[in-house]
């Protein structure tokens, strides 16, 4: 394509980390959205097709022969051969390897065995919303929203309890790795490996490899009944799950099972402060409780954006692709694109139909941990219906630097009415 | 889809494509009476009827995320 074309929807940046210190640019995305075609987007020496509709993200999204999550990286930065094979997980696959991955460990993701972990989630949840109901006041994010994910994700994997610290403080490394600093040298955690070639360029995720190996190890050894074992089970079964893909895979069910959550946690709970009017509407009528969840979600859009890469030449929206160039579904556009959803900056506890693209674009990369995401949004609006809790947000969240996931670092919040249990 | 699909009531038959089915559930979600998704094969199945009101099959198919669902032909 000539330069000249491009300058014919030149999407306004939505890139730059720095504008998301003060949220979603919904602006500039809305302003992509009204642009006929598709608008192209400059990204260091090339660029991307802005795709911010809700009905084209799902076309993308659904149209996995045509736009490839195997190819170039599903971040919007092209990894180098070596690197994107070392670091290739369920993520960054097609068909027919994203079915077989998929299909190793989907059966533990199904409705019914999510069900099985309720009263884990239930569990953890009581223990974080009392404590931070005695307190009264403290950052959500550290207290609430960040342990209550990862504990449950650890439980399911069968991290045992005395290694959650150091998995949750990997985690965290990790996170610090989605963004521009990082506060560990490259050999921390006795890492010899290019940071190059690890998930979020952190050593955390070579100590992440090394914990997932052992455990690994030691479930081979003494199956439990845990998703770990299941892995294990599933890779001993025959060559479908070779060691690189099960430290990966292991890797991203770790901060999948973390951040997201964490995200749509924070997100959601400022929200219910923030729209009174909405949180009572879900006390006096706890039916409201699913519509809110998925609302919630919504809401928080945890993951902002992934990337496809054309493999054909193709057309989308009027606009011709060639094959090669990058394509990247924006869901933090389509979640409020205002033909689908009315009124869309208002957070609607009782919302019908909400096709919200919080678990991606309805194509087979379709989040694996959705179930057990809208379980845990689930029951801690449960808890705090029945504890009455009422939440005041106390000041601006501090948002994470970060065009991709929407983490909120930080947020101080209090209870201004609570029912002792 | 043609009218030959459809039976007299106005429902179709909905056929899974076990090569395609990526057990993400949402089938068993959106019409638990009629699909669940299998706990160890992680596979679409049937619980209940396999034909659906015409627009119910229409939803569920556009939104299954792997395409594994259809309607199916008439015999």
């Amino acid at each position: 394509m000539t330069d000249s074309e491009k300058a014919v929807a030149a999407a306004p940046n939505v890139t730059d980390s720095d504008l998301y210190v003060s949220g979603i640019p919904h602006g500039r995305l809305a302003e992509i959205r009204r642009t006929p075609g598709l608008a192209w987007h400059p990204y260091g020496d090339d660029g991307f097709w802005a795709v911010c509709r809700h009905s084209d993200v799902k076309t993308v999204s659904k149209n996995s022969d045509t736009f490839s999550s195997a190819i170039g990286h599903t971040n919007l930065w092209d990894l180098e051969a070596d690197a994107l094979e070392a670091r290739r997980s369920l993520i960054d696959t097609d068909a027919p390897d994203h079915t077989r991955l998929r299909r190793l460990i989907a059966a533990s993701f199904t409705p019914k065995n999510i069900k099985r972990w309720e009263q884990t989630v239930r569990d953890i949840t009581v223990e974080l919303l009392d404590e931070f109901a005695a307190t009264g006041s403290g950052d959500w994010v550290d207290m609430v929203a960040a342990p209550l994910p990862i504990k449950v994700i650890l439980n399911m994997l069968g991290v045992p309890l005395e290694d959650a610290d150091y998995l949750v403080e990997l985690s965290n490394y990790l996170v610090e790795g989605t963004g521009e600093q990082q506060s560990i040298p490259p050999d921390a955690f006795g890492n010899t490996t290019e940071l190059r070639l690890l998930p979020f360029n952190s050593p955390a995720s070579h100590a992440l490899f090394e914990y997932g190996a052992k455990l690994a190890e030691q479930r081979r050894r003494d199956p439990r009944d845990d998703l770990v074992t299941a892995l294990v089970q599933a890779e001993d079964a025959g060559d479908r799950l070779g060691p690189s893909e099960f430290r990966n895979l292991f890797h991203l069910l770790v901060f999948a099972g973390n951040e997201t959550t964490r995200t749509a946690l924070s997100h959601g709970a400022m929200a219910l402060a923030n729209f009174s009017d909405q949180w009572n509407r879900v006390l006096t009528n706890p039916d409201l409780v699913p519509s809110a969840t998925e609302e919630i979600l919504r809401w928080a859009t945890p993951v902002m954006h992934m990337r496809r890469t054309a493999r054909t030449a193709t057309e989308l929206a009027g606009t011709a692709i060639e094959a090669g160039q990058k394509v990247v579904m924006w869901y933090s556009s389509a979640n409020f694109d205002e033909t689908v959803f009315a009124d869309p900056h208002q957070f609607d506890a009782g919302r019908s139909d909400n096709r919200h693209f919080a678990f991606g674009g309805g194509g087979p990369h379709f989040c694996l941990g959705a179930f057990l995401a809208r379980l845990e949004v689930t029951v801690l609006l449960e808890e705090m219906i029945k504890r009455r809790m009422v939440l005041r947000q106390d000041g601006e969240p501090v948002r994470a630097p970060s065009n991709f996931v929407h983490g909120v670092l930080s947020v101080q919040m209090s209870t201004v009415e609570v029912s002792p249990q | 889809m043609t009218d030959d699909d459809m039976t007299d009531d106005g429902s179709v038959r909905i056929v899974v494509d076990g090569t395609r089915c990526i057990g993400a559930g949402q089938c068993e979600m959106l019409a638990p009476d009629h699909f669940r998704v299998d706990d160890d094969s992680a596979l679409a199945e049937f619980v209940g009827q396999d034909s659906l009101p015409i627009t119910e099959a229409e939803t569920l198919i556009d939104r299954c995320p792997s395409g594994a669902l259809s309607i199916a032909p008439s015999d």
